[in-house]
């Protein structure tokens, strides 16, 4: 009863955060957002028949209406019909999602666990040679730009210049043997560009915990180092931990990995998305923003109720 | 920091792969085709690019078609049982269809069985696109032609009642009345937008319609989405043998591809088709090597010189002759710059000295443009260059045309300049409209670079970049910018579709976007506009042309060679420009998995 | 010690203790051989970057010095591009750009997350602090790059569209780090004297609170150096980034094309010079950190 009540409360503290994100992205996508029309009208077109192709997009109603409108869209779960295709905004998240998932699932996990692990170490090691080992290469793999990394992963990995292994782009997935041929690639990328950025934090993170009293007395009461890690210190950091990953479950969820679609062609939600802005399809653009905005309040929601699983002595308050 | 969270995140459920496992493809004979770039729609009202064209022509019938290997291209009747009767005054057209061709069966049909195309179909499907709610692209093809569609349309678009200019007189007879003689009727009744739908599909699947094609072509799709087409022929469709000879068979030109196998011989030749839509120029060529994968594809102007062994006449290096075929093809179109005669700074001026001026500006900086190395940049130096707007595709083309207006001359660029007294100080700015993308901008930089050698200050030239084509394209329609950059791809092999790219009544919003106008030219335009082919109206053609030329309206123009290579197995003559689709039903393969022999590699020797 | 002290800019502090941050942090930071490296670096590439803006080098950038893809060569250093840019002085210039980006998006997104920060942090609690914390909320939650581009469409054409979507998305770590520390401070004693000897509230917050957290914005204004000219390289690959100029950005989105053919030099120009200067970036930014953080200034 105390969880629902909790629940409730905080979902409707999450209202003013869904309207804000709905307003914000309303007016920047929509309302000034990409014109469809004269990608709809043909190529000689009259005033009258451009007129026409406005009346029919909405573009002529008020901005107030067409919010409202957007609004009762989301209550209802009405996301509408793609501008470009035809195709209903629902099946399209329903199609794309999946993909996105599958694409961005290995890189996730891996980054963050060898992330954890890398800071374990580095943190245990502390100050000496291992230490400063990852953590120059930390330094170093947080320097090289995304970008980069994929284009030099695609010419080593699947490029007649290098080692020719894996497909170029695309995603033609029906057997786990193709699913391991085309995720590869996109996964090493995420994992080395994302290993960096973890390795540093897990291990601030942990640093910062073994400075605590609690460590000391264990350490005073002859706890061996090994234990004295992954009992006490990591289960005491799980809830940054669980923060960072969970509060970026959004964004790969709804966004995707916007960069990894687009350039190795996977018809993922980002890359859906990423066409949806170069083509001004706002139906499309509307739903993402908006499933964004919620999961992130349904994040947050979940997110405390982890704590008090991990930790009981945070209360629900 | 919130774009790491972006990229290092995933969702820890509901993991999966997409679909099942591959569809057991052996034994079946499967032609993969690609294209590179997708259909948005499959709906023939709004197939407005060459990609959904590619697939609405085999999904649904058109009246007309393109002979398959004809060259000048050439119409046959398709859907139509024969070429129409046009009464004397050249306004009435009537089309016999053939009886008995049938939609594939559909949910959206009563009982699920697909009925008969008749000549009402026809109708509906050409009125479609005077129904806003349709969100129609086609309808400059007809309005103002064909008589009564404006009062329709008018009229609240009741599909019940017809206009008198599109009628079906009977079951399978239409009669097509117009209002001033339209000599490329014809040609628009062999485009995707004026296939035929079935109006039960159209109300069945409401806005999904353009994801869900039920035609009477000779295919089926039985999978679609933005990555690929999948598609079986359609059974039911009259196939007939092959008639190589009526279909315009060249053994000179087109013996080496082996087609010659198939004549006589009944298709379907394969049992799939499947179509990949690939942007990007590596993967697809990526793609094609591989041997597995996509049958046909571009050469990407990257690897030109690597694939090719020669490029005139185009040869293959030797590790690709052995598996590939070649052909070189020069599109339906060109690539030009119009500049917006609207704009005071560049256009027509109300002072005549100042428009003098201006005039003299335009023709200065088409003699800074530099086609001969735009080509070697990005066309493989194949491209052809021509003065003008009528391009080689077309039966109007002049050959023997002054090529001044083509050639690159610094030093006279900068003489007229001086004398007409424009300085770097007094030039005025040009804002170069362009979308996102590596392409587009290096097209403004070398743009840019060659102003700045005739003596344009850097500064001036402005790059403005639109996110998307559409809002160009509105930059354009409603005359914003100085210059319009664009290409244009031609709907039907006849010139008349350049020239009305000048015509004054066309002005923004309409096709005629750099605002030009000429009352002679337009009187000339409509002189011609009621012609059939014939040398006096190549005579107007072209009097149209120089006049283009000679007010220094356009930067043009240069027509692309696109390199289509496929795989030797293969048994067809593809082409991407005015046949388009219309090759894929008489695609072929050899050797094990075909019914016929393959190409032999000695037959390759071409001239 | 006192030297070192002297030698500091006021640090506009009342109290004693924020000037000897700074100078122990200068200390610390002179003796950290890492950092001083790494600033000698960002130094270089200051001086290229103030020689780009001078006209002293890469003036030819945007002309056709030869013909498609010249290798490397003595007259062109990185060989050409598909169009006969000199690919050297391309990289070069694109010194400046990033520069422009990186100090532009640093010092606004700075100001601003220091100016709402402390405004929320001194009010916090109150209705202004929640207007301010729920705009923070809203921002963070729509993905970054559906914002870019949705603020480089609303502001159609303006060369400065990727500059303010990154301030408008950069500011909110700084507002928060500040606004967490004002909340500190304000409890402080000299806070308290203040309010007892009648000050404005804005003096307050401006004149006495805020010089106290100026090590946060310091470092703050480090790490969004590197976000945004990082940023810049994605954003102009899509289409969303630099719109006039050149940028390293720009020569790798057109090398995403070269690269499968075989064509390296534009990949490689870019990327060397944009890794050297987030390298060092980092690892003066980390540097500063370790001199300023006054925990660890107190353990020395």
């Amino acid at each position: 009863m105390e969880l629902l009540q909790y629940s409730l409360r905080k979902i409707a503290t999450g209202i003013p955060l869904v309207i804000g994100v709905t307003l914000i992205s309303f007016l920047l996508m929509v309302y000034f957002g990409p014109d469809k029309t004269y990608e709809l009208v043909g190529k000689n077109p009259t005033a009258e028949q451009i007129a026409e192709v406005r009346a029919e997009l909405g573009y002529d109603q008020p901005v107030a209406v067409r919010y409202l409108d957007y609004l009762r869209e989301l209550v209802t779960l009405d996301l509408g019909f793609s501008d470009s295709t035809g195709e209903r905004v629902s099946a399209i998240l329903a199609r794309t999602i999946p993909i996105s998932a599958a694409v961005a699932l290995p890189g996730f996990i891996l980054g963050n666990l060898f992330g954890v692990l890398l800071g374990l170490f580095a943190a245990f090691y502390r100050g000496v040679w291992p230490d400063k080992f990852i953590m120059a290469a930390a330094a170093i793999g947080m320097s090289i730009s995304f970008l980069i990394v994929i284009i030099a992963f695609q010419i080593l990995l699947s490029s007649s210049y290098g080692l020719n292994l894996f497909p170029v782009r695309g995603w033609d997935v029906h057997s786990i043997g193709d699913y391991v041929l085309y995720v590869t690639v996109p996964t090493l990328a995420t994992v080395f560009v994302a290993l960096g950025y973890n390795t540093r934090f897990y291990r601030s993170v942990i640093v910062e915990e073994t400075t605590r009293d609690y460590v000391r007395t264990a350490r005073a009461f002859g706890m061996p180092a090994g234990p004295l890690y992954y009992k006490l210190i990591l289960k005491n950091c799980m809830i940054p931990i669980i923060t960072r990953i969970m509060f970026s479950i959004p964004f790969v969820v709804i966004s995707g990995s916007l960069l990894i679609e687009s350039y190795f062609g996977i018809p993922g939600v980002g890359k859906v998305t990423y066409d949806a802005i170069v083509t001004g399809d706002q139906p499309i653009l509307k739903a993402v923003v908006a499933l964004t905005a919620v999961l992130l309040v349904a994040v947050q929601l979940l997110t405390d109720i982890m704590y008090r699983w991990v930790d009981p002595r945070v209360a629900l308050k | 920091m919130r774009f790491l969270f972006l990229l290092t995140a995933a969702l820890l459920i509901g993991c999966g792969s997409n679909g099942g496992p591959d569809p057991e493809l052996a034994g079946l004979r499967v032609y993969h085709h690609s294209a590179d770039g997708a259909p948005t729609s499959l709906d023939p009202a709004q197939s407005a690019t060459a990609y959904a064209n590619l697939v609405v022509i085999n999904a649904y019938d058109t009246l007309y078609s393109y002979k398959y290997l004809a060259r000048p291209y050439e119409l046959k009747p398709n859907l139509a049982a024969a070429m129409p009767e046009i009464s004397d005054d050249g306004l009435v057209y009537t089309v016999q269809l053939k009886p008995g061709t049938r939609f594939i069966d559909d949910p959206a049909f009563p009982d699920g069985k697909g009925r008969e195309v008749v000549a009402s179909d026809v109708v509906y499907s050409i009125l479609r696109h005077f129904d806003p709610t349709v969100r129609p692209q086609g309808a400059w093809l007809w309005q103002g032609r064909v008589a009564g569609l404006e009062e329709w349309k008018a009229a609240g678009s009741d599909y019940d009642r017809p206009p008198d200019g599109l009628r079906a007189v009977d079951r399978y007879t239409l009669d097509i009345r117009l209002e001033a003689p339209y000599p490329q009727l014809l040609y628009t009744l062999a485009m995707g937008y004026s296939a035929v739908v079935p109006r039960e599909a159209v109300d069945y699947y409401g806005r999904e319609f353009g994801l869900r094609p039920v035609g009477s072509g000779p295919f089926r799709v039985t999978s679609y989405d933005t990555a690929r087409i999948v598609l079986e022929p359609n059974r039911n469709w009259r196939w007939r043998p092959v008639d190589l000879a009526e279909e315009g068979y060249d053994p000179d030109t087109q013996a080496f591809t082996g087609i010659a196998a198939i004549d006589g011989q009944t298709p379907p030749f394969v049992d799939r088709l499947m179509i990949s839509f690939i942007t990007d120029s590596a993967a697809r060529w990526n793609s094609f090597t591989k041997g597995n994968e996509i049958q046909y594809a571009g050469v990407p102007v990257e690897l030109v010189d690597r694939v090719l062994a020669s490029k005139n006449p185009v040869r293959l290096a030797p590790k690709y002759e052995a598996r590939y075929q070649v052909v070189s093809d020069i599109e339906a179109g060109f690539v030009y710059s119009a500049f917006n005669m609207a704009d005071e700074d560049f256009g027509y001026h109300p002072d005549p000295e100042q428009q003098a001026r201006n005039r003299v500006l335009r023709c200065a900086m088409i003699r800074g443009f530099d086609w001969r190395r735009r080509n070697d940049s990005f066309y493989f130096d194949l491209g052809v260059v021509f003065p003008g707007v009528i391009p080689p595709v077309v039966p109007e083309f002049d050959p023997d045309l002054s090529l001044d207006s083509v050639t690159r001359d610094v030093a006279g660029a900068k003489r007229m300049l001086a004398e007409a007294g424009w300085t770097a100080d007094n030039l005025p700015t040009m804002t170069y409209g362009s979308v996102g993308g590596v392409r587009s901008r290096q097209f403004y930089e070398q743009f840019r670079a060659w102003m700045m050698e005739i003596g344009y200050p850097r500064e001036k030239i402005v790059l403005k970049q639109f996110a998307t084509f559409g809002d160009l394209n509105k930059q354009w329609r409603e005359s914003r910018l100085p210059l319009i950059s664009a290409g244009w791809g031609l709907d039907y092999p006849d010139a008349e579709n350049t020239l009305q790219l000048f015509y004054g009544p066309n002005g923004a919003p309409g096709s005629n976007s750099s605002n030009y106008n000429n009352p002679e030219y337009d009187v000339l335009y409509e002189q011609a506009a009621v012609l059939l082919p014939s040398p006096e109206r190549t005579r107007i053609y072209r009097r149209m042309n120089q006049m283009l030329i000679d007010d220094c309206v356009a930067v043009t123009g240069l027509s692309r060679t696109r390199i289509a290579v496929w795989h030797r197995e293969v048994l067809m003559y593809p082409s991407a420009n005015i046949v388009g689709g219309f090759f894929l039903p008489f695609v072929a393969l050899a050797g094990d998995n075909g019914i016929l022999e393959r190409a032999e590699p000695a037959r390759l020797t071409l001239n | 010690m006192s030297t070192v002290a002297e030698e500091l800019p006021a640090a506009g502090a009342d109290d004693a203790g924020s000037a000897s941050l700074w100078s122990k942090g200068l200390y610390k930071f002179r003796r950290d051989r890492t950092g001083m490296w790494s600033l000698a670096v960002v130094l270089a590439y200051v001086v290229i970057a103030a020689g780009v803006w001078l006209g002293f080098w890469a003036t030819g950038w945007a002309d056709l010095a030869g013909g498609k893809w010249e290798p490397v060569s003595a007259q062109h250093w990185f060989g050409t591009n598909i169009i006969g840019q000199d690919i050297f002085d391309r990289a070069i210039y694109s010194t400046k750009t990033s520069f422009e980006v990186g100090l532009v998006v640093a010092v606004l997104a700075t100001v601003i997350g220091a100016v709402l920060g402390a405004v929320a942090g001194f009010f916090s609690g109150s209705w202004l602090d929640e207007v301010i914390l729920w705009l923070m909320g809203v921002l963070d939650s729509i993905p970054f790059l559906l914002f870019v581009a949705a603020i480089a469409y609303t502001l159609q054409g303006n060369p400065y569209s990727m500059h303010i979507a990154m301030i408008v998305t950069f500011w909110i770590t700084a507002g928060r780090l500040v606004r967490g520390e004002v909340i500190k401070l304000k409890e402080m004693e000299y806070v308290e004297a203040g309010h007892a000897l009648g000050l404005p509230e804005f003096t307050i917050i401006f004149r006495h609170i805020l010089p106290n957290t100026s090590h946060i914005l310091l470092v703050q204004a480090t790490i969004t150096f590197v976000a945004a000219i990082k940023s810049e390289v994605i954003l102009s690959f899509l289409g969303l980034g630099v719109k006039d100029g050149m940028s390293w950005g720009l020569m790798i989105s057109e090398s995403s094309q070269e690269v499968l053919a075989g064509f390296f030099n534009n990949f490689l120009a870019a990327s060397a010079l944009l890794f050297g200067l987030v390298m060092a970036f980092n690892l003066f930014s980390d540097a500063l950190q370790d001199a300023l953080d006054p925990r660890t200034v107190s353990e020395s």
